[in-house]
């Protein structure tokens, strides 16, 4: 029996790894033509952050896939499958709490006003003050995963290849870096959506592979302990994996910092053609992608630890060297290559996956930095009035400058000491408390004032990293809530954080409301569209009118497309029977599209439309420019489908 | 009256949450032990429950949803049925972990 302790005891032949490499190389050269292709789609920076607004719900969702997949997903929880077992998916399937607060209040209000970056709402809501604080915070949340996943991929590179981390994080940050840099958010969504479909590709080749190998599903359900086919943990032994500290710490401030703060995943969204669009891309993540994605980063644990069993069991699985797995932060490589029978080509695709993992949530993290460097930084702070081409420029320097910060990070993250999962959950349970609270009271309770605001973040932020000397603190939140008495708090720090944010958010506002109610008006006035109670002034906002929210149905084959000059930018007419089918008034707001579904919306835009005379049911007229900035391409038919 | 009604009601709910999140977790333990599986279960759903009843109260009560505009109610009946979904797929999941025996015989 094979003691494996690190990949290097793999034994792979020279042979094996050149194999491998080849493989892992042709993958990162597809993925890169894929990406200097979309460049074409940059005209001005709302089309390099985020494509223009106008992409069909599942263009976004799939390549959520691969965002929300990171390259520590694999390693992280194939080792937490095989050490508690389908538990693993806990902090996948427990987000479902937070999506009201999410489809309802916070995509409608930062979709409508136009927000461009998480700071950005804290200046509109709050005041310029309020804005930094939160920059701060944020800046510190992204680097840390950007950070994160490159230090884990120089792991992989290390233990596999034998390459230093030196040499392979650089290599691969310059890759990804380039991508971006060029091609901007449509590039990161369409690249992530190839490495989404790998992604799942390569994760069902090991599932499948290694329940062949147990002898079926069967096997693999029969073999596997019952603590380990659960899908809870206990509800506190284990301080670094328990259900009450995963449900205050991860379903809670976790799914709100993911949902609400992650600038990446707020572009996603914000690049969706409308509202109703996001919340199916949204629906659609958290019901169907994250369920399947927990299977794909988990499942090769779980049959880890059924193989494991069956060969203590039954002396050995037929066909199959027999291994045992000491150091199970590799237990997703081992096992890989075990039950694909030590192919490296299937082995080499696998690691492409891996590899794709890391890409994607990277390159989103770094478009995204890039976002809040250029409307948070350089645009109000450094140069005001500057034209696109500028602003664009500006862009890609910021996503390079994004790169080096986030190599240069790795250097922290290889002096810490613990497992990947405890380095990561330290980290994001210090960082978030704060911002998401302030952002939660600021969305949905318009009292919440800027002064409260501003205070309750730093005292939040403070209070929380003080925890990590003093956890002593958290003891009697713990005891309260039934959570893990144990000293060491991973979760439990986040809901104290929280806990002090919010206190001293709701009693700064009170005191202040009450003694001051000027102020209070003031804030009231400044919060319109901003807030879950003012929505409407939000949509009416947006569209510039009432909005019309009659239910009609879509246009199609809108073939004959009419040149016509006289009418504005982004102003369409049609025929009045197109418009009763919409049912559209002059001056709504619609949506022009290529017909053809595969394009997710790349080639078309929002036009306001009004009726024409003289228009049969397959035409409709534009100016050259409202043609053109859509990409649309004459000859193809279009479809049309009312906003509101 | 509205603002009378709401200075009642929303210290009424902050109490109510207080009392909630003491009492209920011990009152699982008490009946059915830290370790059982239920336990986790009925943990996770039911503060994770109350927190998503409170988030459908307040997209209601704002107008944030409406019923009978635009696609608002059929979006609330997805909100709800989702919930239900995974709250019964967990709930099969634990059955089906519980009840079909181990080969190796080790639980």
């Amino acid at each position: 029996m094979k003691d494996l302790s690190s990949l290097k005891d793999l034994g792979l032949e020279t042979s094996d790894t050149i194999i491998i490499g080849v493989v892992v190389l042709v993958f990162i050269l597809t993925v890169r033509a894929f990406g200097s292709y979309f460049a074409r789609f940059n005209n001005n920076i709302n089309d390099f952050f985020f494509s223009g607004q106008r992409f069909s719900w599942w263009l976004p969702a799939a390549s959520m896939v691969a965002t929300g997949i990171g390259s520590y997903s694999f390693l992280k929880y194939s080792e937490q499958g095989y050490n508690t077992g389908m538990s693993s998916t806990m902090t996948y399937m427990n987000d479902w709490f937070a999506v009201p607060f999410f489809v309802f209040g916070w995509l409608p209000i930062i979709y409508f006003s136009r927000i461009k970056s998480v700071p950005e709402y804290f200046e509109r809501r709050f005041n310029t003050l309020a804005r930094y604080i939160a920059l701060a915070i944020l800046l510190a949340y992204m680097f840390f995963y950007i950070g994160y996943n490159f230090f884990t991929l120089g792991l992989v590179f290390d233990e596999l290849f034998g390459i230093s981390q030196m040499y392979s994080i650089p290599l691969i940050g310059i890759f990804i870096g380039a991508y971006v840099t060029f091609g901007g958010q449509t590039a990161v969504i369409f690249t992530d959506l190839f490495q989404g479909i790998m992604l799942y590709i390569a994760g069902f080749i090991a599932v499948f592979a290694g329940i062949y190998a147990l002898g079926g599903f069967s096997e693999w359900w029969g073999w596997l302990p019952e603590t380990h086919r659960l899908p809870f943990v206990h509800l506190t032994e284990n301080p670094k994996f328990n259900t009450a500290g995963l449900f205050w710490g991860e379903a809670l401030a976790g799914s709100i910092a993911f949902g609400f703060m992650n600038q990446g995943f707020l572009m996603r969204y914000l690049s969706i053609k409308s509202v109703d669009e996001g919340r199916k891309a949204a629906f659609f993540n958290v019901l169907i992608t994250l369920p399947v994605s927990a299977i794909i980063v988990g499942a090769v644990g779980w049959i880890a630890k059924a193989l494991v069993m069956k060969q203590a069991a039954t002396g050995g699985i037929v066909g199959y060297e027999s291994f045992e797995i000491t150091d199970t932060f590799v237990t997703f490589l081992i096992v890989c290559w075990t039950v694909v029978k030590q192919n490296p080509w299937v082995f080499g695709f696998v690691l492409s996956a891996l590899l794709a993992a890391l890409m994607s949530t990277t390159d989103t993290l770094i478009n995204a930095c890039a976002a809040v460097g250029i409307y948070d930084l350089y645009k109000p702070l450094i140069k005001k009035d500057a034209d696109d081409a500028h602003y664009l420029k500006a862009a890609r320097w910021v996503s390079v400058a994004t790169t080096i910060i986030g190599m240069l990070l790795v250097i922290w993250f290889v002096n810490q000491d613990g497992s990947l999962m405890s380095i990561h959950y330290k980290g994001i349970m210090i960082i978030i408390p704060a911002i998401v609270t302030t952002i939660f009271l600021g969305a949905f309770w318009r009292r919440f004032t800027p002064l409260a605001a501003c205070v309750s973040m730093i005292v939040g932020s403070v209070v929380t990293v003080m925890t990590v000397w003093s956890p002593e603190w958290i003891d009697w939140l713990a005891a309260y809530v039934s959570g893990p008495q144990n000293g060491k708090y991973y979760y439990m720090r986040a809901l104290y954080g929280m806990l002090i944010t919010g206190t001293v958010g709701v009693v700064i506002t009170l005191v202040q409301n009450w003694f001051f109610p000027e102020s209070a008006k003031n804030n009231f006035e400044r919060s319109d569209g901003l807030t879950i109670c003012t929505l409407n002034k939000a949509m009416e906002n947006y569209k510039g009118g009432k909005p019309n929210h009659e239910i009609g149905v879509k246009v199609y084959d809108l073939s004959n497309v009419k040149f016509d000059e006289s009418l504005a930018y982004n102003t369409v007419a049609m025929s009045s029977a197109n418009m009763d089918l919409l049912k559209a008034n002059d001056a709504d707001l619609i949506y022009i599209s290529d017909q053809r579904w595969h394009l997710g919306g790349l080639r078309s835009n929002h036009v306001k439309v009004f009726t024409g005379k003289g228009f049969d049911v397959n035409s409709i007229a534009m100016s050259k420019k409202t043609f053109e900035e859509a990409y649309l391409i004459e000859g193809k038919p279009l479809t049309a489908e009312k906003i509101f | 009256m509205s603002k009378i009604k709401s200075s009642v009601l929303i210290p009424f709910l902050i109490i109510f949450s207080l009392v909630y999140i003491y009492f209920y977790p011990r009152f699982l333990i008490e009946n059915l032990g830290e370790g059982n599986p239920w336990t986790s279960y009925l943990y996770l759903y039911g503060f994770g429950g109350y927190f998503f009843l409170i988030g459908l109260m307040l997209i209601t009560k704002t107008g944030a949803c409406q019923f009978g505009r635009g696609q608002d109610t059929k979006w609330f009946v997805i909100l709800c049925s989702g919930f239900v979904a995974l709250m019964s797929l967990h709930a099969v999941w634990i059955y089906l972990a519980l009840s079909i025996p181990v080969k190796s015989g080790v639980n």
